[in-house]
């Protein structure tokens, strides 16, 4: 090693020490947060930060059984998986003709969409609480789907029509003279090709979807329609003194969302940059 | 020359008839559930209500009383702990991000990792984020544990109960939850500049603090500009952070109350008497706050689109 690299190293040195705090920052919570999920709450006011000396499952086993997170996780999923799929099939739908016919009518109809990302609709809760009562959708995971739906359609047809308004003319032209619907040229040949947009809009619906609680919060009354959120917010004060199955619910909750993002963290850091947020 | 007008004519409409069926679906969810509530709470903040029930056309009634006390008092401190959100988040998330991003743009090696590693906590939701900052900062938390063991605290460790310094830990957490977002859009900012652009800099002699602040700063205009928007939003629409907190009455007394959590209480009957709400009151206030987030995210952008360097 030369003196040049070494003293480089050195000038570089504060720097690495800059981002290594923060990192321990984000680290630090989440590690005691994991450890604590195996320890004993005895053991937990005994000592925050070692490893558990006993590694005990059952925290794990009251919160999934006890506290009901088996079924908090189904609806969760139910519900996050039902406006993944209505929200993308209906904005890819909407995204193909506004984006590849000429219509003259297309823009401002984009336009009008396009406006919704910015919409603050939780203002709009109270008439949207009149809505679902006629519409006999509170307490009820459809609801949920169809609101979620509603909220993430714009980001999902103003991400789509940009990625297909780029693709080439003859990829459908073949498929058209060939006599191909319209609803099989979208399904077979454009959202095949244009997969990394799919996948954007689907990690970032999913994240928000499975996330939010504003909306359970006032459509869920009954226990049995409750997503994960606001599952966590009634059990924190209801099992507070049982530190170990808090902690236990708190990682069950995170789960999904971790293995996600383990698998996908390239495609994740991608979109942000492709589209300019996640929120 | 007629004849091929009259064979085209029936495929264009052709053409349209499948285009409006396939929009159809889209329009109808996000019409029905996004913009005929949004319309129609705009339009009921100017009726009398009682309970749920519209009664009277009242003009700008519910508007006046919003600024008149005991609603005043709660507006503005809401507004003001908004705005200090806000400014909280551009110095603490924004301004760190910038430094982080710029820091892991000097290096070569292990940028995408710890880009990964700043990024989980915003793969989380904002409600685990919140309970698990409150766990570990309550009496007896971890938080209390460590201070202790650094003999930097004696005795409980009281800030989420202390009125001064809980909207604090509000934007710190807020931060530790988002701190990642301008570290990726800052880094992609970043890369888009010129290399040649710091080489000439860094041959006339300029620092990385001075190449940051007077080169890339400059360039990374479109990043500000959307993190700024981003954060407007965000900040002005602060809600679960608050709830799983401090409760949905902003506690201590009042001191981390949002105006989204104001308006929560006024729509779901959570502000005085558990139970009675004032929807005239809340949908006012959602009015108001809906012409400030469209006005000023607006403003913002077309401020930024005016400021932006071009090469």
């Amino acid at each position: 090693m030369t003196n040049l690299d070494i003293s480089q190293r050195i000038r570089q040195l504060p720097g690495w020490i800059v981002l290594a705090l923060w990192a321990l920052v984000v680290a630090v919570p989440l590690y005691i947060l994991v450890v604590s999920c195996f320890k004993t709450t005895a053991e937990i006011y005994g000592d925050r930060f070692g490893l558990p000396t006993n590694w005990t499952l059952d925290n794990f086993a009251n919160a999934w059984t006890q506290a009901q997170f088996a079924r908090y996780m189904w609806n969760s999923f139910a519900v996050t998986g039902g406006a993944v799929v209505l929200t993308l099939v209906v904005s890819a739908m909407a995204a193909f003709p506004l984006s590849r016919y000429q219509l003259g009518w297309s823009s401002p109809v984009l336009a009008f969409f396009l406006a919704g990302v910015m919409l603050p609709i939780r203002l709009a809760s109270v008439e949207l609480f009149s809505l679902m009562k006629t519409l006999d959708l509170l307490d009820s995971r459809l609801g949920l789907i169809l609101v979620y739906s509603a909220i993430r359609i714009p980001f999902a047809v103003f991400i789509l029509a940009n990625f297909m308004r780029v693709l080439p003319r003859e990829l459908e032209e073949a498929a058209r003279l060939d006599g191909a619907k319209e609803w099989r040229i979208l399904f077979r040949i454009i959202l095949p090709t244009i997969k990394p947009a799919v996948a954007i809009v689907a990690i970032f619906t999913a994240i928000a979807v499975w996330n939010d609680f504003f909306f359970p919060l006032i459509f869920i009354f009954d226990d049995a329609y409750k997503t994960v959120p606001l599952a966590i917010t009634t059990f924190i004060g209801q099992f507070r003194t049982d530190w170990g199955m808090v902690f236990a619910a708190l990682a069950i909750s995170m789960m999904p969302v971790l293995v996600m993002y383990l698998l996908l963290a390239r495609q994740i850091r991608e979109g942000v940059g492709a589209t300019g947020g996640l929120k | 020359m007629s004849a091929s007008r009259l064979r085209r004519a029936p495929i264009e409409w052709q053409k349209h008839r499948a285009a409006i069926l396939f929009v159809l679906p889209a329009l109808l969810i996000y019409c029905l559930f996004v913009v005929y509530p949004l319309a129609s709470s705009l339009w009921g903040s100017l009726f009398e209500w009682r309970g749920f029930r519209m009664r009277d056309f009242v003009g700008l009634d519910n508007f006046a009383r919003l600024f008149v006390d005991p609603s005043w008092t709660k507006l503005s401190g809401a507004f003001t702990h908004n705005v200090f959100w806000f400014c909280g988040i551009m110095v603490l998330q924004n301004g760190l991000g910038l430094i982080f991003a710029y820091l892991l743009f000097l290096r070569r090696r292990g940028t995408a990792f710890l880009q990964s590693v700043f990024f989980f906590p915003a793969v989380l939701s904002p409600v685990i984020v919140g309970a698990l900052w409150r766990l570990l900062l309550t009496p007896d938390g971890a938080v209390e544990t460590l201070l202790h063991n650094l003999g930097l605290l004696e005795g409980r460790l009281t800030i989420l109960g202390n009125s001064t310094w809980a909207l604090w830990v509000l934007v710190a957490a807020d931060a530790w939850n988002w701190m990642g977002l301008p570290v990726l859009i800052f880094t992609a900012g970043l890369r888009q500049i010129q290399p040649e652009v710091f080489e000439a800099a860094r041959l006339d002699g300029a620092g990385n603090g001075r190449i940051l602040w007077s080169i890339a700063l400059p360039q990374l205009m479109p990043s500000i500009s959307s993190l700024t928007t981003l954060t407007f939003i965000n900040t002005f629409n602060q809600f679960d952070l608050v709830y799983v907190m401090q409760g949905v009455q902003g506690n201590p007394n009042f001191a981390t109350d949002t105006l989204v959590t104001y308006f929560f209480r006024l729509a779901f009957g959570a502000e005085g008497a558990v139970g009675i709400t004032d929807i005239g009151l809340a949908l006012a206030l959602g009015t108001l706050l809906f012409l400030l987030l469209t006005v000023v995210t607006i403003g913002l952008l077309r401020f930024f689109e005016r400021r932006t360097v071009r090469f």
